[in-house]
């Protein structure tokens, strides 16, 4: 299967099948990020590395992401300059790896790609893993000025404002989370919600309306259709998406970005679990 | 109530490991978890299958009981089940061996920790806690069944 090329940017995709055969490709980094800590562990891509969205992406003592010499230390570590193309993918139909993707977009490291079908697809073709971790040259990444917070995450206030102003929300949550009926995804335990239902005006798109049974994405007029036809946006619509910790708004930001071509997209990372917490925030329930 | 003395010495193992061999000794706890899948042939007192809420797959829970009233369990596991989660499996049944569902029902979760460590158990990670759950439910069910039976036949 190749990919579609009426995508906005269809270069943002490999298949595995790319992938398989350009494994030792140089100025390509392969990363695996998964939401199972030792997935990785038990077996990855020949050549993958493993960054882990917690340890390597956030700060451990604030709620925020680490800083720019930090992640010049990250990619400096694995072998990756600003010229490499970092191809990643993972577990969860590529929703970390489209979290650990947008982080590396945060710092301005511009060749990203996501590995279409993530791990489960790699895995159900019975292509090769291996225990092996890869060790890179250690490379001098430049630290990057700043975080482009700015242009593609947004915060509470940021949030506030879009729905006060009745502009784009995107809740990619699952039906029920949106409803209020519940506090947390199906098949997981809760984690720490006061409040249940949905930032006042956002429209309910779960992230799954974008993929397909086996976790690559859905063609770019099926994409148009759930997100422009039928939910009416535009390209140049300012839009924020959000989940409950911003893995899940990572994955529509993706798609919203890269598949659609929507340049002014923000993922708000603070999403549910400080909405759904926060002192006097505004909240919205639905039947 | 202190640990069963299979579990303590697990928990003993673990809490003298660097992080890197605590990771690789999970590894292998996981690698293991097939084997405590029910062999062909055993027969149990209980069994337990089911998809909850709790988990991203089915987990089933079966429960023998020795002549002496020592719990055995087998688990098995769907393939979305996380790799902690298939570590635990395997620890849980080693660790557990021979102990009575009533003492079962006693042990305190904060040995996962000290297995695990504080860098893995975290947000996304707490399904770890979840086999030890259902081992208990398990247990507590079929005291209830021993209960209900002692009743009936006194009655």
């Amino acid at each position: 299967m190749s990919i579609d090329s009426n995508y906005a940017h269809p270069d943002a995709l490999v298949t595995t099948s790319w992938m398989a055969d350009h494994l030792k490709d140089p100025g390509i980094r392969i990363i695996e990020s998964n939401e199972d800590i030792l997935l990785y562990d038990m077996g990855h891509v020949p050549g993958a590395v493993h960054i882990d969205w917690q340890r390597d992406l956030q700060d451990h003592t604030i709620r925020d992401y680490i800083q720019p010499e930090a992640f010049a230390a990250l990619c400096s570590k694995n072998g990756i300059t600003p010229e490499t193309t970092c191809i990643f993918y993972g577990d969860k139909s590529n929703w970390w790896s489209c979290y650990a993707l947008w982080v590396f977009r945060l710092f301005g490291h511009e060749k990203v790609k996501i590995m279409d079908g993530g791990r489960d697809k790699w895995i159900e073709e019975g292509r090769p893993l291996t225990r092996e971790v890869p060790h890179y040259e250690k490379t001098a990444y430049p630290v990057p000025s700043k975080r482009r917070d700015a242009e593609i995450r947004a915060f509470y206030d940021d949030a506030l404002a879009q729905s006060r102003g009745n502009l784009p929300l995107i809740d990619v949550r699952s039906p029920g989370e949106f409803k209020g009926l519940v506090t947390h995804m199906p098949e997981y335990p809760q984690e720490g919600v006061l409040r249940g239902g949905h930032i006042p005006g956002a429209h309910g798109i779960p992230w799954k309306q974008a993929v397909n049974n086996d976790a690559t994405f859905k063609t770019a007029e099926e994409l148009r259709k759930i997100y422009q036809t039928d939910l009416g946006l535009k390209p140049d619509d300012q839009i924020i998406a959000y989940c409950r910790i911003g893995e899940r708004s990572s994955h529509t930001w993706f798609v919203l970005n890269y598949l659609l071509g929507f340049d002014k997209v923000r993922n708000y990372d603070g999403s549910w679990t400080e909405w759904g917490n926060r002192v006097g925030a505004p909240i919205e329930k639905s039947l | 109530m202190s640990y069963p003395a299979k579990l303590s010495a697990i928990i003993e193992l673990f809490s003298g490991l660097p992080d890197a061999e605590k990771r690789e000794t999970l590894i292998a706890y996981a690698d293991q978890a097939k084997s405590q899948e029910p062999r062909e042939g055993e027969s149990f007192d209980l069994e337990d299958v089911r998809k909850d809420e709790e988990c991203t797959d089915t987990v089933a829970i079966y429960l023998r009981l020795d002549e002496q009233g020592g719990a055995h369990f087998r688990i098995s596991l769907g393939p979305q089940v996380q790799t902690l989660t298939r570590a635990m499996s395997s620890i849980l049944c080693k660790g557990l061996e021979g102990i009575s569902p009533a003492d079962i029902l006693e042990i305190p979760a904060d040995f996962v920790p000290k297995i695990v460590g504080a860098e893995l158990v975290r947000l996304r990670s707490q399904t770890v806690y979840y086999l030890l759950t259902r081992i208990k439910s398990v247990s507590k069910v079929w005291l209830q069944r021993q209960r209900n039976e002692t009743q009936d036949n006194n009655g």
